[in-house]
């Protein structure tokens, strides 16, 4: 039985696409009728993403149970003695990973269904939505480097494709292209790692480079810093696709794409990929300690970048698109102090939790989009909001537990993860430890900052000051969609979602709160399963170390203080308006400018890279222009030569001068080959 | 070989012989000529798939279907065609691509019959030069397919098509003067006369000879492919041509520069190729990068598209200078898969013109929403060009890539050199494609487009039917690149083995010579050596350890 479900897990990622094709074609050709059958289309693309989730739990049940790994490959590229396989291998990393992107992307996929209710669009977005589960449901079963590109590439496209979803939006068509060519940035890289790799040692499979590399490091036909950087080209893919820095600058512009795409793509499977990739590739860079640096100070420098930006964020996707690559620093920097299971778990913790707040953002901003209209600068703008508790009481307490959870208060799922990172984070390097900390208490802060002015106090959607202040200030990033806008009357307050979308929220809280509890020091079975190589847990668990209360106590503390003077601040600024925030920030101008303007760095970007690229290909094309194409026209001969010729062709009758040519050409034929 | 029908003459012949029809054919609604046309086109097709499919062993590396006629004795003139690993692929591909875009130019109404019977007459010279063993064939072919090609863009292209055309039939005609004086002056090397070019490829030229013959035909195939800086003509060319003629450019008409160069540069001088492939090699690789930041300058949406098959092109150098048969092959790959990339994306850019009558994209915007199918087909071949994996551009680059990194004829330096920049261009080219799509499809309408020209429609069943039949090849070798590789896998590992013998050769001390049983006389390894050396790696089922690798 388990043999062949083992022999059928390609399905997995093949079902969606099926869905996603089959559907997508029926676009193409029978637009009206496919458009006309929504429900059924969705409904049907859902039903294959639940097969693959059933799939995926009987496997990840299998792999705990004990099952071996198992990998299935097949020739794809045969060229003279080259053969290059892809096909599939199904481990303990591969199983979670399974299970965590088709349980979120079929909660997404539920959701969408009442958030894209009245989009034109609806039907596409489900075929870009299977798409996508599919691309990444292939990237995480790859079993070696070429074929995670190939899936690594497929879901940069769904991701650009869903950015781009609204294509009507200027904001979210420069967004797109800017998220598709900054991750090429890092696939530039990742390619690179991976034709160097494949140049010493002959292979794209992880264990095989991992194995290889040291010997070739120990014979000494590798140095170390050669073989370091390799591997540091490798890490500029995940550095781009989990929003590293520096090529982190895509992630807050790809909230321009619709919310459940956020929570799908940009918060919970997508940019973790990053992670994922490193975790396959450990087997490499645990070797190389600079390599190992380079990742943890990366992680941790992005961390702390993500939670400093967000503070000053009034965007409600825009702050927790900040938070999602703070988090994935916090992943990053494990991975980068050797915590491999720690930062797989906190990737699974925050999977969860922040796809629900992701999308319980999404909940308030079709709250508010019945209030100010299907204008972003309106609808997601913080400002407007407050008070929202009382018009949609499920969504807001979701959003506090996925807050709880990322600011790492006990039992939440998030504690557990960040608190294994932190003191990883510690044993590693205390300098670390101590930007990890001081990132927690931003966390919390930023977190209640936004919980507190989305749903705490009175509702100022009616405050018309802020409105058109903000209508003014963002007069850009208006969308044009009119059919959209006349559809109804605006209400005057927001109101709780359908079911549709409160379901999804109500069952992602669940893991929220929950699924830290697998993980917990006394009993880390998460670890245990994560380390081991396909053992029965029990029996793991015996052998491992019982961890040191002390020691667990004062980290716990520490962090869990901060994270209650960040959630007090909070309190203290948004809540009870005992401190103002804006007396602070002109207390502190140059640090506030500095995270409101996100650290200069997309200014940055575009005044070094952007403009420098466009002047670069004016004056190249002015060169081909001029210089190229009049040296080889020898402009001067040519004229004198052939001036006459042409004078009469662009008089004359052209047909006839060809077939001088033509006979010309023929006659010096015949002539040269008589001789 | 025993009596058999003349497959490959019937197949190149019959657009000729069908052309001659079309002035006395009864036409009284203008349909006639063109469905006789189209259905010419699919007569010829099926033909050939029908012979690839019957007649033709994918895996042999000889010549086969070869058929030798005396053409005119006293010039020593032989009507001698056959078809191998290399051409076969190609001449199925200018079937594809050349009864499309007979099918594209559906709605010519400028002088039809004109129209139709130069198509069918570029169909059969284009075929002719894939097909032609004869130098002298070669040579006719090469220059009668110039003919119809210019009046084509002369007569129906743009608004600056008389000088697009005329600086096409110059650059091309001026070059092709070279492939004439070089065929002769190898024709009569040494002691036999013999225009055939198996024969021509066994004679042992000195090596001046050669390195100034290949610097010759290097000229002259290097204006067609293009290589920089002989491919200022063809944005003008491809800019100015109508949509189906741009089809045939971009999707043909390019590989017969890469063909030809593996044909006689590397197959006939394969000792000139050992000096000139680091150059090769550099052109390519200013060919990417070149022609990409071109790309992004052009605001014309054609010169755009037609940089970036200069850009593309490059990777075609890149694998013919890589001296591995996964190069080779992926060479190979990339002047099919570029074959049909292209055709789409300029068939798809013609599809816009013709809705908004111009080609300036500052003056489109915000199409999306009218033209959605349109959208949707122009933004799957872009991806396809920018090398999206899952898609045939991507299985192209990826083993040119792969090739040059096993490559042993460079030191690592320049190896280490080149792919750093050639992968810079991977950066370059979505940055011009998708800000293509930007400027075209995203955003809101401009106001000026939808004042003239409202209401848009959409691509109709005959547009859409047309981008399928190049996608559908597109996705289906990205998807499974074995499909089309293996076709043609046995010839490219011939010649790169050709290669690696005049590589080893070249060099001053040889310990071992690798393939001592041809080094004199016969340039072809016989096959099942080859062969064998496939079989030993599939023993080696998980590492993919290529048998040149000499670091481990």
């Amino acid at each position: 039985m388990m043999e062949l479900l083992y022999q059928y897990v390609w399905l997995i990622p093949v079902l969606p696409l099926a869905g996603a094709v089959l559907v997508g074609l029926g676009l193409v050709t029978f637009n009206q009728t496919t458009n006309q059958l929504r429900r059924g289309s969705s409904i049907f693309m859902v039903s294959l993403v639940g097969a693959a989730m059933v799939m995926s739990f009987a496997i990840l049940w299998s792999q705990i149970e004990g099952h071996a790994s198992y990998t299935q490959m097949t020739e794809w590229v045969v060229a003279g003695n080259f053969h290059l396989r892809v096909g599939y291998t199904i481990d303990h990393l591969a199983a979670m990973m399974l299970t965590i992107v088709t349980t979120v992307a079929l909660l997404v996929m539920i959701y969408t269904d009442g958030y894209m209710a009245h989009d034109p669009s609806y039907v596409r977005f489900y075929v870009y939505l299977s798409l996508f589960s599919s691309s990444m449901l292939g990237l995480v079963v790859s079993p070696n480097l070429v074929q995670i590109y190939i899936f690594w590439e497929l879901v940069g496209m769904c991701s650009y494709l869903l950015i781009g979803f609204w294509y009507e939006r200027k904001a979210a068509a420069a967004a797109c292209q800017k998220a598709f060519v900054t991750n090429r940035v890092g696939d530039f890289g990742l390619l690179l790692g991976i034709l160097a790799l494949y140049w010493t040692t002959g292979s794209f499979e992880f264990d095989v480079i991992g194995d290889r590399l040291p010997a070739l490091i120990q014979s000494g036909s590798l140095s170390v810093g050669l073989a370091s950087l390799f591997a540091i080209l490798v890490f500029l893919g995940p550095v781009a696709k989990s929003a590293q820095f520096p090529l982190h600058v895509w992630l807050p512009d790809a909230m321009e794409g619709p919310t459940p795409i956020s929570a799908l793509i940009h918060a919970a499977t997508m940019v973790a990929a990053g992670v994922f990739l490193i975790a396959r590739m450990f087997p490499v860079f645990e070797g190389l300690p600079a390599v190992m640096n380079v990742i943890a100070w990366t992680g941790a420098f992005t961390a702390f970048l993500g939670a400093t930006i967000a503070i000053t964020q009034n965007d409600i996707k825009k702050g927790l698109a900040y938070s999602t690559m703070s988090q994935l620093g916090y992943m990053v920097m494990a991975m980068g102090v050797g915590a491999y299971s720690a930062g797989l778990f906190h990737l699974m913790t925050h999977a969860y939790f922040k796809a629900m707040l992701f999308l319980g953002s999404g909940s308030v901003i079709h709250g508010m989009e019945s209030v100010v209209g299907h204008d972003p600068a309106l609808a997601q703008d913080m400002r407007l909001m407050g008070g929202l508790r009382k018009y949609m009481p499920v969504t807001a307490i979701t959003f506090l537990i996925g807050t709880l959870a990322i600011a790492g208060i006990p039992p939440f799922a998030g504690f557990w993860s960040k608190d294994e990172i932190l003191g990883a984070a510690f044993a590693a390097n205390p300098a670390l430890w101590a930007i990890g900390w001081l990132t927690a208490g931003i966390t919390a802060f930023y977190m209640f900052r936004m919980y507190i002015s989305t749903f705490e106090g009175e509702f100022r959607g009616h405050n018309y000051a802020i409105r058109q202040q903000l209508q003014t200030k963002k007069a850009q990033h208006q969308r044009l969609d009119d059919s959209h806008d006349d559809r109804k009357n605006h209400l005057k307050f927001p109101h709780e979602s359908p079911l549709s979308m409160v379901l999804p929220l109500v069952i992602l809280a669940i893991p929220s709160q929950l699924i830290g509890l697998v993980g917990t020091p006394y009993a880390n079975y998460f670890e245990a399963f994560m380390t081991s190589s396909g053992k029965v847990i029990p029996d793991l668990l015996e052998h491992l170390e019982p961890s040191d209360w002390n020691e667990f106590l004062l980290m716990a503390g520490t962090s869990v203080a901060i994270a209650l003077l960040g959630i007090i601040l909070a309190l203290f600024m948004y809540l009870k308006h005992e401190i103002d925030p804006s007396a602070i920030a002109h207390r502190i101008r140059p640090l506030y400018l500095l995270s409101l303007h996100k650290w200069y760095i997309d200014d940055l970007y575009n005044a070094v890279f952007v403009q420098n690229s466009r002047r670069l290909a004016e004056q190249v094309k002015a060169v081909d222009n001029t210089v190229v194409d009049g040296l080889v026209n020898l402009t001067g001969l040519v004229t004198l030569v052939f001036g006459e010729g042409l004078k009469y062709l662009e008089s004359g009758r052209a047909q006839l001068y060809a077939l001088l040519i033509f006979g010309a050409v023929l006659g010096l034929a015949l002539l040269s080959s008589m001789t | 070989m025993s009596i058999q029908f003349p497959w490959i003459t019937t197949i190149v012949l019959l657009p000729l012989l069908a052309s001659f029809v079309i002035p006395v054919l009864p036409d009284k609604q203008g349909k006639t000529v063109r469905w006789y046309a189209l259905g010419v086109g699919l007569v010829d097709f099926a033909l050939m798939v029908y012979t690839a499919w019957q007649h033709y062993n994918f895996h042999s590396v000889e010549f086969q279907l070869t058929e030798s006629y005396a053409w005119i004795p006293q010039l020593g003139l032989n009507w001698s065609v056959g078809v191998d690993g290399l051409s076969m692929p190609l001449v199925l591909l200018t079937g594809l691509v050349t009864t499309l875009s007979i099918f594209a130019g559906w709605k010519v109404k400028n002088k039809p019959r004109l129209f139709y019977f130069l198509m069918l007459v570029m169909y059969s010279a284009q075929l002719g030069v894939f097909v032609a063993k004869d130098i002298l064939l070669f040579f006719i072919n090469w220059e009668l397919e110039l003919v119809p090609v210019y009046l084509l863009i002369a007569i129906w292209g743009g608004a600056k098509r008389r000088y697009a055309a005329t600086k096409f039939i110059l650059y091309t005609a001026l070059a092709s003067i070279f492939i004439l004086v070089v065929g002769l002056g190898m024709a009569f090397y040494g002691d036999t006369v013999t225009f055939d070019m198996e024969a021509l490829s066994l004679k042992n030229y000195s090596l001046g000879f050669e390195l100034l013959a290949y610097a010759g035909l290097l000229i002259a195939f290097g204006v067609k492919l293009p290589i920089f800086p002989l491919h200022t003509w063809l944005p003008d060319a491809h800019g100015e041509a109508s949509a189906p003629v741009s089809m045939i450019l971009a999707g043909v008409l390019l590989k017969m520069g890469g063909y030809a160069l593996i044909r006689m540069n590397i197959e006939m001088l394969p000792s000139a190729h050992v000096y000139f492939a680091p150059a090769i090699a550099i052109l390519g690789l200013v060919n990417i990068i070149y022609g990409a930041l071109c790309a992004f300058g052009q605001t014309n949406l054609k010169r755009r598209l037609a940089y970036s098959s200069i850009s593309h092109m490059g990777f075609v150098l890149l694998g013919i200078a890589s001296f591995t048969d996964l190069g080779l092959n992926g060479a190979v790959l990339q002047m099919l898969s570029h074959g049909l990339i292209a055709a789409s994306l300029f068939f798809l850019a013609g599809v816009t013109y013709d809705r908004t009558h111009t080609l300036m994209m500052d003056e489109m915007g915000g199409m999306g929403k009218a033209m959605p199918k349109t959208f949707a087909l122009f933004t799957a071949g872009s991806l396809a060009s920018l090398a999206l994996p899952g898609m045939s551009g991507f299985v192209g680059e990826i083993m040119v890539f792969l090739g040059l990194v096993s490559s042993n004829a460079y030191n690592p330096t320049f190896k280490a050199v080149v792919i750093f920049l050639t992968a810079v261009g991977l950066i370059l080219t979505p940055i011009y494609l998708l800000s293509m799509l930007r400027q075209v499809f995203y955003g809101t309408e401009n106001p000026a487009l939808t004042e003239e020209h409202q209401p848009f429609f959409d691509a109709n069943p005959r547009e859409i039917f047309i981008t399928a039949c190049l996608l559908l090849p597109i996705v289906g070798i990205g998807f499974y690149p074995n499909l089309v590789t293996q076709t043609y896998d046995a010839k490219t590992v011939q010649v790169s083995a050709l290669l690696e013998h005049n590589l080893q050769s070249n060099a001053t001390v040889i310990a071992q010579q690798r393939y001592p049983q041809y080094a004199e006389g016969s340039a072809a390894p016989p096959f099942s050596q080859m062969n064998s050396a496939k079989l030993l790696s599939v023993g080696n089922l998980n590492t993919l350890v290529n048998s040149d690798q000499h670091l481990m």
